[in-house]
């Protein structure tokens, strides 16, 4: 039964490939109340993906994919590019070449602040050719000009594209020295040595290939996805931005003392305080990694000990979604991922100095998540209440008895689940509220978050396997007041930067301008910070990824301000 | 085709099993009792299939004949459930224990079970609700009390879970499944006296129970003591704290099935219980002769039970079937190694990375063969590749530093060794080896007796040792101060000849000799001393 029959795997692939929705629908009625809808298609985002599933159960069909969010033609609006597969094994029977696409957002904001989202296939125009069998993206103006530039993540080498500031992107995987050979699943840009040049992690899973497939089995013998220690894990590998458009790879000395593991997921972001960006990398089965900088271009894994390598149980998970964020407004980031069936994702939340604790129980989200395969997710404040809430999109890698016993030809969806934060350090489960979009069960993989409408409240576009993207609107964050900040350097957008929003009640909330975390996605890398009901400016404070601090008082709410570095008040760092 | 005829098949007999049948006593039972649907079974194992088929067809005899009585009833569809849960049927295998419940609803086994199945499904409240009714039944059953425990741990209700691990201790004291599962909820709660006080027994009561040393290290490091967490990360693993759990033992070793037996093999291997392990392996070889996986594994667990002839022609007929499974020459080249048979070991290693080039233990024990054999530079290539594959592999750096020594390149030595000196600050072996080389590298250029002094000086403070004493007198000798080094060593010559070491008295002398004639050391290690030892170069 889990092995899907063949004949039906390959119409679905052809039609698929023609444009044809294979995967099960949202339901068509979302009401007035539902915290979010799903816009894809009538918005123009019309993109299914294909993962080249034959019933040989090669390795990437469950894994992929990721996508991006990134303003590539800095008009003030998020584009997006979605990864596509491509069929696997010795034959395409397609006769197609799939490629990732690249939609150019066209929205439109009319004066009476109604708006129109609408999206353009714009990939040839662009110039990409991304025909590899993609897994992630990652986002980020790796050349200081402006332009923000994306590297792809796929099983086989991976592609880096260089934005022309003209609307046209150039493939500079071979000149770029970044074209990681091996099946990577993620990749963050990441000012490490704090030069102001965003250097490049990639975070590799399996030593795979489609000759290399196995074959594995559940315990009665039917045929199935092979766990991943049955193959050998790749090294993660870090490469240092040389400055002249090329990357050098410093694996050896940066990441020295590190293990070997299947890695899926990573989030960047200062995890000690003392002002430098670390790394932190989820592993499949594997104990994850923190990766605390040295100050001195090296990183070490302190995970065991900063209680971030296992959760409390002490029993390695599968750990592939991540995101790190200031779940409890004191100031540090604390990490959220998403686990398999059966395990539970883990909350681990930060004392300030780089030590976790597990409170995936405490916090009620280990428990929910239980039936659950949790793989793209972020920390998103929702209803822009000052809180940060937590949305993750799952999907099962081994087929849910009950969709196989009723012949689904892809029995692995589940609908997404939501999480309100109740500011007590626990969590409530709010998915029947967000919609009807939360019940349709779909494979989800990738989810990039970021305000698509610039409306003031974060939506979703959701990458499903084998199926349909989903573009999750949000319909309530704008019902409240809230911050937009660009955090700008001379020219690019300074993603580790964080910010200090302090309200005239005395209330400060810290954000930090990211485009990592999440599966194999690049976010928007503004900050959004919710203000409630308040409506006065709030001061704001940045600290930027160079270590200077510089602050500005009231800040106007309700819109985006860009903040340069250099241009507002020097404070010290507290 | 198949599928749709298997259907048909399945249909034709639910509706055999749930319509057929006059009921026997008690009438209302039988008459309630929910159809059990065999699933399509046509892709799993033909072993299984039968084993399924067969079972399927007891069952429905029983549930035809008028005769049968409740209690025989019941077993049957207690004995399909447990074959269907241990197939991983658990949808297919609920009806089969509400029935066997319905039937015999004083049995403890059926709630039981009802109660696993829901816990494997993740649905956790009626998993602790069907443990709860298993208790009513049956208030004394530790497995059930530990198991109640474990649920409402992971619902993040530890006050609920404490009473009921007490009890089971106050039956069973020296349950580690008990102590571990409250360990686990003090952890919770951040009672961190308590998690210890629990972790600790666990270790005590079941010393090969690693899975409570990543809990305890969180608990000493929520006490504040940082050594006691680390010393307990070092010993960290992934076997559970023992429990003695007949009713599922029975579910998991029912399978006539490969995988499963490999599967609970392993976890018997993993409590150090060689034997079974063997017979689950054993098992698993008569099911699938050609599996290359558990046929090596039993020539694993039949090394660990003594049986190095046994274990010798498992891998060698693995290796018959299968000639490119890599682990299987790998376990051959380790057993010729240590046979004393090092050129049949270094081809069989040599086999294992042909056929799997990123084997980095095959790699890396071909690379200490080839140095140790003195073959040199063939070991170097070997370091390297494995040092690309995962370039933070501590032991192939520390191969690589030695081997380039052995080939008389001080400066690359000393270079790996600084480096690796910095990337692991926890293993004091390299900056042991780097402070020996500084002191006693044959090439000027490569000779820093200051740093040698100030780096042996450092790795004093935190531990003292013979071999750091006599790295200590080298770097003085080094450092030009030769009547200390002469007295520290003629110190350690004493201790060693106190101690009944002639050998190390003699190989100490050749140094004394030299610092007596104002002569540093120009022999970083011997093959017989510590550091050497520390070095793997024996």
């Amino acid at each position: 039964m889990i092995r899907p029959p063949r004949l039906l795997f390959l119409s679905l692939v052809l039609l698929a490939g023609c444009g044809v929705d294979r995967t099960p629908a949202a339901p068509a009625t979302q009401g007035a109340q539902d915290w979010f809808v799903e816009r894809a298609q009538d918005t123009g985002l019309d993109f299914v993906h294909v993962n080249g599933m034959s019933g040989e159960f090669y390795f990437p069909e469950n894994m992929s994919p990721g996508v991006g969010l990134l303003d590539y033609d800095n008009d003030g609006d998020l584009d997006v590019y979605l990864v596509q597969g491509q069929m696997l094994g010795p034959v395409n029977i397609t006769g197609q070449t799939l490629k990732g696409r690249l939609f150019r957002n066209d929205l439109k904001v009319r004066e009476d602040g109604t708006r129109t989202l609408r999206f353009t296939d714009v990939t040839d125009q662009a110039g990409i050719d991304a025909r590899e069998y993609g897994m992630g993206v990652a986002t980020g103006d790796f050349d200081n000009d402006g332009c923000v530039d994306f590297y792809l993540t796929n099983f086989g080498p991976n592609q880096m594209f260089h934005n022309l500031c003209d609307g046209t992107f150039a493939d500079v995987s071979r000149q770029s020295g970044a074209g990681d050979p091996g099946f990577s699943v993620s990749a963050s840009f990441v000012d490490y040595d704090r030069d102001g040049w965003l250097d490049l992690y990639v975070a590799n899973y399996l030593d795979y290939s489609i000759a290399k497939n196995k074959p594995c089995s559940r315990l009665a013998g039917e045929r199935d996805y092979c766990p991943p220690v049955v193959y050998i894990a790749q090294m993660d590998r870090l490469y240092r931005n040389q400055r002249n458009g090329t990357f050098v790879d410093v694996t050896a000395r940066a990441l020295a003392g590190g293990v070997v593991a299947p890695a899926l997921g990573l989030a960047t972001a200062d995890f000690n305080g003392d002002g430098w960006i670390d790394i932190y990398v989820t592993n499949d089965n594997q104990e994850n990694l923190l990766w605390i900088n040295q100050r001195d271009g090296t990183l070490r894994n302190t995970a065991l000990l900063a209680g971030v390598a296992l959760p409390a149980s002490g029993r390695a998970e599968a750990s592939m979604g991540v995101d790190a964020g200031d779940v409890d407004n004191d100031g540090d980031e604390d990490l959220f991922m998403t686990e398999l069936t059966g395990e539970g994702h883990n909350l681990f939340v930060n004392d300030g100095s780089g030590l976790f604790e597990d409170q995936s129980l405490r916090s009620g989200l280990g428990p929910r998540s239980l039936p659950y395969t949790g793989f793209g997710t972020a920390w998103l404040d929702v209803d822009n209440d000052g809180r940060l809430d937590i949305l993750t999109v799952n999907g099962t890698i081994s087929a849910i008895e009950a969709l196989r016993r009723a012949n689904d030809p892809l029995p692995y969806h589940q609908r997404k689940q939501l999480f309100r934060n109740l500011g007590d350090g626990r969590f409530e489960e709010i998915t029947d509220r967000a919609g009807a979009a939360f019940q349709a069960s779909e494979m989800g993989r990738g989810a990039a978050f970021g305000d698509l409408d610039n409306d003031g409240d974060v939506d979703v576009v959701v990458a499903n396997d084998a199926g349909r993207t989903r573009l999750l609107v949000n319909q309530i964050g704008n019902g409240k007041h809230w911050l937009g900040l660009r955090l700008a350097g001379t020219r690019r957008d300074m993603v580790g930067a964080r910010v200090s929003v302090s309200r005239k009640d005395g209330s400060t909330i810290w954000r930090r301008a990211r485009a990592d975390g999440s599966y194999a996605s690049a976010h928007d890398p503004r900050v959004l910070a919710g203000l409630d009901d308040s409506v006065e400016a709030p001061d704001v404070r940045v600290v930027w990824p160079s270590g200077r601090v510089e602050e500005w008082t009231a800040v106007p709410g309700d819109r985006y301000t860009t903040l340069t570095e250099g241009t507002g008040r020097r404070a010290a760092n507290r | 085709m198949t599928s749709v005829r298997s259907r048909v098949v399945v249909i034709g007999l639910v509706l055999a099993v749930s319509a057929c049948s006059t009921p026997a006593k008690p009438a209302s039972a039988r008459r309630a009792l929910q159809p059990v649907l065999l699933p399509d079974v046509s892709r799993v194992s033909e072993s299984v299939q039968r084993q399924l088929r067969d079972r399927y067809t007891s069952l429905t005899m029983k549930r035809q004949d008028p005769s049968t009585r409740p209690a025989e009833l019941a077993e049957a569809y207690g004995e399909m459930g447990t074959l269907l849960m241990a197939a991983e049927y658990l949808d297919a295998a609920e009806p089969a224990f509400l029935n066997a419940q319905s039937l015999l609803p004083d049995d403890m086994r059926w709630p039981y079970y009802l109660a696993h199945l829901y816990r494997l499904r993740n649905d956790t409240a009626k998993s602790a609700a069907l443990f709860e009714r298993t208790l009513e039944l049956q208030p004394d059953d530790v497995p059930t009390l530990i198991w109640l425990g474990g649920v409402y741990v992971d619902q993040g209700q530890p006050d609920k879970a404490e009473p009921l691990l007490q009890r089971a201790l106050s039956i069973q004291p020296r349950s580690a499944a008990a102590l571990f599962r409250l360990g686990s909820a003090a952890l919770g709660k951040k009672d961190y006296a308590i998690a210890v006080k629990h972790l600790e027994g666990t270790l005590r009561e079941d010393p090969r129970a690693s899975i409570a040393h990543y809990p305890l290290a969180m608990a000493y490091r929520g006490l504040g003591d940082v050594a006691r967490a680390n010393a307990h990360i070092r010993q960290r693993g992934a076997v559970d704290a023992a429990l003695a759990d007949p009713l599922m033992r029975d579910v998991s070793g029912s399978l006539d099935s490969a995988l499963s037996s490999e599967t609970e093999g392993v976890k018997a291997l993993d409590k150090g219980e060689w034997s079974t392990a063997a017979d689950y392996f054993r098992k698993g070889v008569a099911l699938a002769p050609d599996n290359p996986s558990v046929r090596h594994r039993l020539g694993t667990a039949l090394f660990m039970m003594g049986d190095a002839r046994g274990a010798l022609e498992q891998f060698e007929e693995t290796v018959r079937r299968s000639p490119d499974f890599a682990k299987a020459r790998y376990s051959l080249g380790v057993l010729m190694a240590t046979s004393n048979r090092p050129q049949r070991a270094i081809e069989e290693l040599s086999a294992a990375v042909r056929y799997d080039p990123k084997y980095v233990e095959a790699r890396l024990r071909l690379a200490e063969l080839l140095r140790r054999g003195n073959r040199i530079q063939e070991s170097l290539s070997e370091y390297e590749q494995v040092i690309n594959l995962d370039p933070a592999h501590a032991e192939a750096r520390l191969g690589l530093a030695v081997a380039l020594v052995g080939l008389g390149r001080y400066e690359e030595a000393r270079d790996r060794l600084s480096e690796s000196m910095k990337a692991y600050p926890d293993r004091p072996v390299f900056a042991h080896a780097l402070a020996r080389l500084l002191a006693a590298a044959p090439d000027e250029g490569v000779r820093d007796g200051g740093l040698a002094l100030a780096i042996v000086t450092e790795l004093r403070k935190r531990g003292q040792s013979a071999a750091l004493a006599e790295s200590t007198a080298m770097a003085l000798a080094a450092s030009g101060q030769y009547e200390e080094a002469a007295a520290l060593q003629r110190q350690l010559m004493a201790a060693a000849s106190k101690a009944g070491r002639a050998d190390v008295t003699a190989r100490l002398a050749a140094d004394l000799a030299a610092y007596e004639r104002r002569q540093p050391s120009r022999t970083p290690w011997r093959a017989d001393d510590a550091v050497a030892t520390m070095l793997a170069l024996k």
